[in-house]
């Protein structure tokens, strides 16, 4: 991938986005980032030793849960792929210049439609997972589409929509695990019933290769990865691509171009949905979690799928290290909070690591710009007014 | 404060409310402001007529400390003053509605009002002030509607609220009909009448509408060229003569300049029936045009920004649309590029129609244009030179579904090299072109599509002299290469140097067409001003 195929979020902060980019000064946003990193791992263990851990034995948990053995890689790459799935979505919507940022109720909504697939349709055989990845994608599509929709219709901001459907999702899906008649558990005897569905049957469960205790790779993963791959040649190498990346970067050059601006902003809006919706069918379906339908499902892979993105600068490729990184944390992070970190601690890890990732290339474009306009500003102020504004 | 103690505060009507003598202001070799001596009274409305770049805005951005003078003196009465910066013109009493409104459209009306002030913020009093500011006038408006949703006429009545409240002794109007209905700019002069009769103020009338300033004005002055050419009483002055020293004398040497680089066409029309001097005009006979424009109306807000506009072009011939800016060119180009949807009304390519709202259909037809914004809808700044050259033929690079890198840059190479195009490599952002050079990007773009009507919209606007050379030759190469030329501009240079055939448009309609042989300064001018030649 070339520099310029990183994509520009849109809406207020296009222009400050726009810094996002690798620019030209790849050298000195690398030497930044470093530092960054540096910074942001001193305050990490700063806070640990504060509250009364051990920085040193936190990092040695964090590999032990992620990547000391191949069960803990195993655990590491199940979240790795709904992860990639939400950031590879995040990516195309971002490229056309539409933030979507409510892919944690896109997943939310994937994983009720495969759910209520797996549970209630009569379908048998391997079609089953076939229909229930195509249910998730479809209907968090159609969600993320009710924003592109409401924006259409009545301008409503996109970045709001999505994110306020969020909510909206959390409560369709707390409605349909309380519903006996919808996907609430059936109840076996006297028991309780708990908010949340059957189990999955097997035949609608993704497979692994690999057995324990070697290393398993999820059939989510490969799904994941095909994703990126698939997203990053398209986005980069048709003319389908080009149309989105002209759509982001100029919405009215591209207009004029040619471009359907409304039809391929809604496009891409759905299909960011439909990705995250599979994520949510794969966080449903793989062993990961325990293969029904509850609440908390999403596990805010939505939201840290955007910060994938985000540090991966919208592009599907580089996403995939960026979300291997974010898997080892969660893997991880889980194993940490066994030796006494309190577990929070590892969402501002997390936090701090995305700021050392996403603020260098801003702070070196904003100073490269501060110092070309403070040096150009002599000379240009001769030249340009009289073009621009002297005798008007 | 009474309008009794109002009265014995300002001067006497005697002596001018404000008095420039020898104002000059120059930006590097352009001179904006040459030696300007102008006495605006009391109790009177004083026009300002001149063409774009006549030193308008640059005159009265001194006398608003925006912008600062090179020389010369700004009197108050019989006080030099010095007006270093807006808050000292406030201070002077001197205040001015821009011709762009510069009011926040989220906020209400009374918060625009008060925008700027330092203290409290009382929203009672601000109210009650904009209520008692709008009677005294006879301005209604609602204090607490949102200024998004008004209408041109009522933002320019919060402008005007904005000013009058601080009590202005002198009033600036910058083009204030330019967005209104007929209606609403009677009902503008007949509150400006009020100001200056009853209460003894100045207003100085920026325009270039003849039959606005012989209307509206006691006293009238015009700059051409930084410089003050002529000075009258207005009811001392016709509109002709108005028109004719708004244009210039020299209007027909410089019609005799351009001929040199007009060019004769083999096989193309002559241009269009030289006697043509009305609204619409006949192609040459037996030749179908190029372009044909038929009666676009674009209603914006209930303003008619281009009304019945009709226009042919024919195969190989430059026509410039000529007029001051803002009298509808913007929307036309907009409407060109695909940006804009007619109210009603054709645009013909080759005597075909064109489906408006299909995206790209004018492309597909054969109609390329140089947008008056590059950058706005030009090209795409953040994406690659080869990239926005391919831009509207995306498809022709791409074969099974994807783009060939390499066909892209071959194509890329060869147009860099045929328009000049310096840059690094193809692969260099737009953004770091020069202005000319990204100009030439779009005229390649445009023209290698193979086009049989260019669209030029202010082409050669903020480039440098070779930049604006290169431009025209161009341009001239398309025509005789049997391209149709549509030339937009507000240089009348730049019109005469081009074209054969000048139409003047002004409030959104044709005025005229004439040929640049019977294109004289009485009738450019009385044109522009929308009064028929």
């Amino acid at each position: 991938m070339t520099a310029s195929s990183a994509a520009v979020p849109s809406g207020t902060g296009r222009r400050l986005l726009r810094h996002l980019n690798p620019g030209p000064y790849g050298w000195q946003t690398t030497a930044a980032t470093v530092l960054a990193l540096l910074v942001a791992l001193a305050l990490s263990s700063a806070l640990i030793a504060i509250t009364g851990g051990s920085p040193a034995a936190s990092v040695q948990a964090l590999f032990q849960g992620s990547m000391a053995d191949w069960t803990a890689w195993t655990s590491t790459l199940l979240y790795m792929a709904p992860l990639l799935l939400v950031a590879v979505g995040a990516c195309v919507s971002a490229r056309s210049g539409l933030f979507n940022i409510g892919q944690e109720g896109q997943v939310l909504i994937g994983a009720l439609a495969a759910a209520w697939v797996g549970l209630r349709l009569a379908i048998t055989g391997p079609v089953l997972l076939v229909v229930m990845l195509a249910a998730a994608a479809l209907a968090a599509g159609a969600w993320a589409g009710l924003s592109s929709l409401m924006y259409r219709l009545r301008g409503v901001n996109v970045v709001v929509s999505t994110m306020l459907m969020t909510f909206v999702a959390q409560q369709v899906v707390a409605y349909a695990v309380n519903m006996p008649w919808l996907l609430q558990e059936s109840r076996v005897g006297n028991a309780p019933v708990s908010p949340q569905s059957n189990p999955l049957p097997p035949s609608g469960l993704l497979g692994s290769f690999g057995e324990y205790p070697d290393l398993q790779i999820n059939g989510g993963l490969i799904l994941a990865v095909v994703a990126a791959v698939l997203v990053a040649v398209a986005i980069t190498r048709t003319p389908w691509g080009f149309r989105l990346t002209m759509l982001g970067r100029n919405p009215l050059a591209a207009k004029h171009a040619g471009v359907r601006v409304n039809a391929l902003g809604g496009a891409a809006l759905a299909i960011s949905g439909a990705l995250a919706g599979l994520a949510g069918a794969v966080l449903l379906a793989s062993p990961v979690g325990v293969n029904r339908l509850q609440p908390g499902i999403a596990m805010n892979i939505g939201w840290d799928g955007l910060l994938v993105a985000l540090v991966a600068r919208n592009r599907p490729l580089a996403a995939m290290p960026v979300a291997l990184l974010f898997g080892v944390l969660r893997s991880g992070g889980g194993f940490l909070a066994a030796t006494g970190v309190p577990s929070f601690l590892v969402d501002v890890v997390k936090a701090l690591l995305v700021l050392a990732f996403v603020a260098p290339p801003v702070v070196v474009a904003l100073v490269r710009r501060r110092r070309s306009s403070d040096r150009t500003a002599g000379s240009r102020r001769e030249a340009t007014p009289v073009a621009e504004e002297a005798i008007a | 404060m009474t309008d009794d103690e109002r009265a014995r505060e300002l001067t006497p009507p005697s002596a001018p409310a404000l008095r420039l003598r020898g104002i000059s202001k120059r930006y590097g070799p352009v001179v904006a402001s040459d030696n300007v001596d102008l006495d605006v009274h009391h109790g009177e409305i004083h026009g300002l007529l001149g063409e774009n770049g006549a030193g308008k805005s640059t005159l009265m951005k001194i006398l608003l400390g925006l912008v600062q003078r090179d020389s010369g003196t700004i009197m108050r009465g019989e006080t030099p003053v010095d007006v270093h910066n807006p808050q000292a013109a406030v201070a002077l009493g001197i205040g001015m509605v821009h011709q762009h409104f510069s009011l926040i459209d989220a906020l209400t009306v009374w918060e625009n009002v008060i925008l700027g002030d330092t203290g409290k913020i009382d929203r009672a009093a601000a109210c009650r002030q904009v209520e008692e500011v709008s009677r005294r006038y006879g301005l209604p408006i609602d204090p607490t509607a949102r200024v998004d949703r008004l209408s041109a006429g009522e933002r320019q009545r919060v402008e005007l609220i904005k000013c009058l409240r601080r009590d202005p002794s002198v009033l600036i109007l910058d083009e204030p009909t330019s967005v209104l209905t007929q209606a609403e700019s009677a009902e503008l002069f007949t509150v400006l009448r009020h100001v200056v009769r009853a209460e003894n103020r100045a207003v100085i009338l920026i325009s270039h509408k003849l039959a606005e300033i012989t209307a509206a004005t006691d006293r009238v002055t015009v700059l051409r060229k930084g410089k003050v050419v002529f000075h009258s009483e207005t009811s001392a002055t016709t509109p002709p003569e108005l028109a004719r020293q708004m244009v210039g004398r020299d209007v027909s040497l410089r019609a005799e300049g351009a001929a040199l680089g007009m060019l004769p066409v083999d096989g193309a029309p002559a241009p269009a029936d030289p006697g043509t001097g009305t609204g619409t005009d006949a192609a040459a006979p037996g030749t179908a045009p190029a372009l044909r424009l038929r009666d676009l109306t674009v209603t914006i807000d209930g303003v008619a920004v281009l009304s019945d506009l009709s226009l042919d072009v024919a195969p190989g011939e430059i026509v410039g649309l000529y007029g001051v800016e803002g009298n509808g060119q913007s929307t036309l180009g907009d409407l060109l590029s695909g940006l804009v949807l007619p109210t009603s009304g054709t645009v013909e390519l080759a005597g075909r129609p064109v489906e408006l709202d299909r995206p790209g259909a004018l492309h597909r037809a054969g109609l390329g244009i140089i947008p008056e914004d590059r950058h706005s809808s030009g090209v795409v700044l953040d994406m690659s030179v080869a990239e926005n050259l391919v831009m509207k033929s995306i498809g022709d690079v791409s074969g099974r579904g994807f783009i060939s890198r390499r066909r892209m840059h071959a194509i890329a190479r060869r147009l860099a090299a045929e328009f000049n195009i310096v840059t690094p490599s193809m692969d260099t952002p737009v953004r770091s072109l020069s202005g000319g050079n990204q100009q030439r990007v779009v005229l390649a773009r445009e023209l290698s599509a193979g086009p049989g009507v260019l669209i030029a919209a202010q082409p050669t606007h903020g480039l440098d002299v070779g930049a604006i050379e290169d431009m025209y030759q161009r341009l001239r190469d398309a025509a005789s290469g049997g391209v149709a030329v549509l030339l937009i501009s507000t240089e009348l240079e730049e019109v005469m140097a081009l074209a054969s055939r000048i139409a003047v448009i002004s409030s959104g309609r044709i005025t005229g067409v004439l040929s640049t042989g019977e294109a004289t300064a009485e009738r450019l001018g009385m044109l522009v001003g929308g009064v028929a030649a």
